[in-house]
């Protein structure tokens, strides 16, 4: 904090669309926290915003996809108390990390064929590939909640805590038809982080896992993987799905098999 | 050299969507060059999705941008049912429409209150006019909020809506639910009407001022409206959506990550500017007769016109998605969704997304995309947008530094790009 008394914020955008900084930008609380906040940076709201400037609590939104985008998170690191990742693309890289084990050449070929630009792209990556991160948002986007949450926290100077739960657990309590048991679609309510009060299977949609995976050691796998495989989902089907957000999870693999290797016949 | 000349670069063009920067070089002789650098990286959206299962793909696409995210939803499904080979019925049909509207309302009264107007208040930034402001932003926020709570309703979300998929919706909101949207859509015209006599007190720029050639989607049944299957040009031309490529071509330039766009070899422009420009006639109720009292305001020869056409579309808009819902509620109850069969075919669907035409090519073989071109709006936009400024720079070089700046910036937010979004453009 500055002499002020206030909490210097800043918001910093990499590759991404937007959302978690839209999603911040269109909650009416955030009234309530201006009196309380100085927005060091945000561009997407403020024309004076630095980049390099000391700030309380960075947030920082997109997956480093340029280099020049290294050398910024680098920067916001040096220049932040507090680093938040938010959303999926800071968090794993983003939907735009799907393909990640594809060579970027290849990417870069369909889409740009021959045509070259002045800029350094590179394959998407999280931002704690290259910064030490603090707290993470989880989310694509991230609920209202998860910034009041976070914030309000950081605010009383306390310290948000993980969601250690699957969507599956506020499926059940909101008493929604399963999506995956009723009607055999490849709902990843059981291992995706929850947070969302099932949203999705709300509108009868199965998840896709847009708040990642949670840890993998937890009991109700056993039952899951049955349930998965009596609906004749494969091992493959429910990976290619976890990685549309979830690419660069380095236990993602190793939490899939250990499903499908905890049926008991 | 007679003078040393450095370049006036913005690195971060503010509050748009997205990262871009604007690059003047000055000479001896004026202004040499004008670049839009379009720094966001890459994507690669169409390359990540082939090979993937369908529902999956569609489940990405929204994630182009967040501004505009139920626009790239509904163009992408119907892009995937033409090529599997299904209508849908009209009352789902009016539904889409109805949760595209939430986004337009949304989108426009983002960009008008919290983008543009701050420029002509003289604020940094739009959460400093609470207290002088109090209207101006009690309305910004009731009508984005409307926007949103619409996509909350029919989408599932305002940000990323799961709830439209291949054959309707997932669910579909009680009948109260809508008759209590109708409700806020009639609460929310005075709002629209006010926001539009705001804006068109504003100044428009003789600097930019020329002919401009725009292209908007022809609406479907006649009305104006989002959906449509030609694409139209205010030089007359009209053709089939499956045609773009033979009218508009696009191509790498070194200083972008989005490619730039070209119609018969030149630039153009989209958004709501030119969607007045050629459907006009297709405009009804108070928007129709605000439109006619206001031509001399809604000029097709000034990009700034496209915050006033904004404004007028809000009118517009709001009063449609009324019509709409009536059209659903004629038939309620509403089967949500129809079974669809996945059939290997191709399709493209153009549909008008906030800022302008949005254009999604799928290919499906065997359940999977096989192959996904996405135009938006901002591409198509860059090569007239980087016009515009230069012809803003031409006039103002030798001025202040910091005041070159701002006009420039300021041309470039009432086109309300979406830089995001344009950087996943698709093959060449």
């Amino acid at each position: 904090m500055e002499g002020n008394g206030k909490v210097r914020i800043g918001f910093y955008a990499l590759t991404s669309c937007y959302g978690c900084q839209l999603q911040l930008a269109m909650m009416d609380e955030l009234l309530q926290l201006l009196p309380n906040a100085e927005i060091v940076c945000w561009f997407m709201v403020e024309r004076e915003s630095f980049e390099d400037k000391p700030v309380d609590i960075a947030f920082i939104e997109g997956s480093v996809s340029t280099e020049e985008e290294i050398e910024l998170v680098k920067k916001i690191r040096e220049n932040a108390k507090v680093v938040i990742a938010v959303g999926s693309c800071a968090v794993h890289g983003g939907v735009q990390s799907w393909e990640k084990d594809k060579p970027l050449e290849e990417l870069w070929k369909t889409v740009y064929g021959d045509g070259k630009v002045k800029f350094e792209p590179k394959m998407a990556e999280p931002v704690e590939n290259y910064i030490n991160v603090d707290y993470r948002i989880y989310g694509c986007p991230p609920e209202k909640r998860d910034f009041l949450y976070a914030i309000g926290t950081f605010l009383a100077g306390s310290w948000p805590e993980d969601i250690d739960y699957p969507v599956c657990v506020e499926c059940r309590l909101k008493g929604y038809p399963c999506v995956l048991i009723e009607k055999g679609e490849p709902c990843l309510g059981p291992i995706t982080r929850a947070g969302c009060d099932a949203r999705c299977p709300g509108f009868g949609i199965a998840c896709i896992g847009c708040r990642g995976a949670i840890g993998y050691d937890v009991a109700w796998f056993d039952s899951l993987a049955r349930t998965f495989r009596e609906k004749g989902l494969t091992k493959e089907e429910i990976i290619e799905r976890m990685k549309i957000f979830n690419a660069h999870n380095p236990k993602l693999e190793e939490m899939v098999n250990k499903i499908f290797e905890g049926v008991k016949e | 050299m007679k003078n040393l000349y450095l370049p006036i670069t913005v690195d971060h063009i503010a509050r748009v969507e997205g990262k871009g920067g604007v690059e003047i070089v000055v000479g001896d002789e004026g202004v040499k060059e004008v670049k839009l650098n379009i720094i966001e990286g890459p994507r690669f959206f169409e390359a990540i999705t082939i090979g993937k299962k369908l529902d999956e793909a569609l489940a990405v696409y929204p994630r182009i941008c967040s501004f505009c995210s139920a626009a790239h939803k509904l163009t992408a499904v119907e892009a995937a049912e033409k090529a599997v080979g299904f209508t849908p019925r009209e009352e789902i049909q009016a539904l889409r429409d109805v949760l595209y509207i939430g986004d337009m309302i949304e989108s426009h009264a983002l960009h008008l209150y919290l983008l543009v107007l701050p420029d002509y208040l003289g604020y940094s930034n739009p959460l400093k006019m609470v207290d002088e402001y109090k209207k101006e932003i009690g309305i910004a926020l009731d009508l984005k909020n409307l926007g949103s709570w619409m996509m909350d309703e029919l989408g599932s979300r305002a940000i990323h809506q799961e709830n439209a998929v291949l054959g309707g919706f997932g669910k579909l909101p009680d009948k109260s639910v809508l008759e209590t949207m109708k409700a806020k859509l009639k609460e929310a015209l005075p709002k629209t009407e006010y926001t539009f006599e705001l804006f068109a007190k504003l100044e428009q720029y003789g600097e930019v001022e020329g002919p401009i050639t725009h292209l908007a989607v022809k609406p479907r049944g006649d009305v104006y409206g989002i959906y449509g299957d030609y694409l139209k040009a205010s030089d007359d031309v009209e053709f089939p959506s499956e045609d773009y490529r033979e009218h508009i071509r696009e191509f790498v330039v070194e200083h972008s990550f989005a490619k730039h766009s070209h119609y018969h070899g030149k630039p153009f422009m989209v958004g709501a500017i030119s969607r007045l420009v050629n459907n006009a006639d297709t405009l009804y109720g108070r928007a129709k007769e605000l439109y006619e009292s206001h031509k001399d305001l809604l000029r097709p020869t000034n990009p700034f016109a496209n915050n006033l056409a904004q404004a007028l579309e809000l009118v517009y808009f709001t009063e449609r998605a009324i019509d709409l819902i009536d059209e659903a509620l004629a038939k309620w109850p509403i089967r949500p969704r129809d079974e669809v069969e996945i059939r290997d075919g191709f399709g493209v669907s153009t549909t008008e997304a906030p800022r302008g035409i949005l254009v999604y090519a799928l290919k499906v073989e065997n359940g999977r995309v096989s192959y996904a071109d996405i135009i938006t709006p901002t591409a198509f936009n860059l090569a007239m947008m980087e016009r515009h400024v230069r012809m803003m720079a031409e006039k103002h070089y030798s001025d202040d530094p910091e005041r070159l700046k701002y006009l420039t910036e300021m041309v470039v937010r009432a086109y309300d790009p979406c830089i995001s979004c344009s950087v996943h453009v698709a093959r060449l």
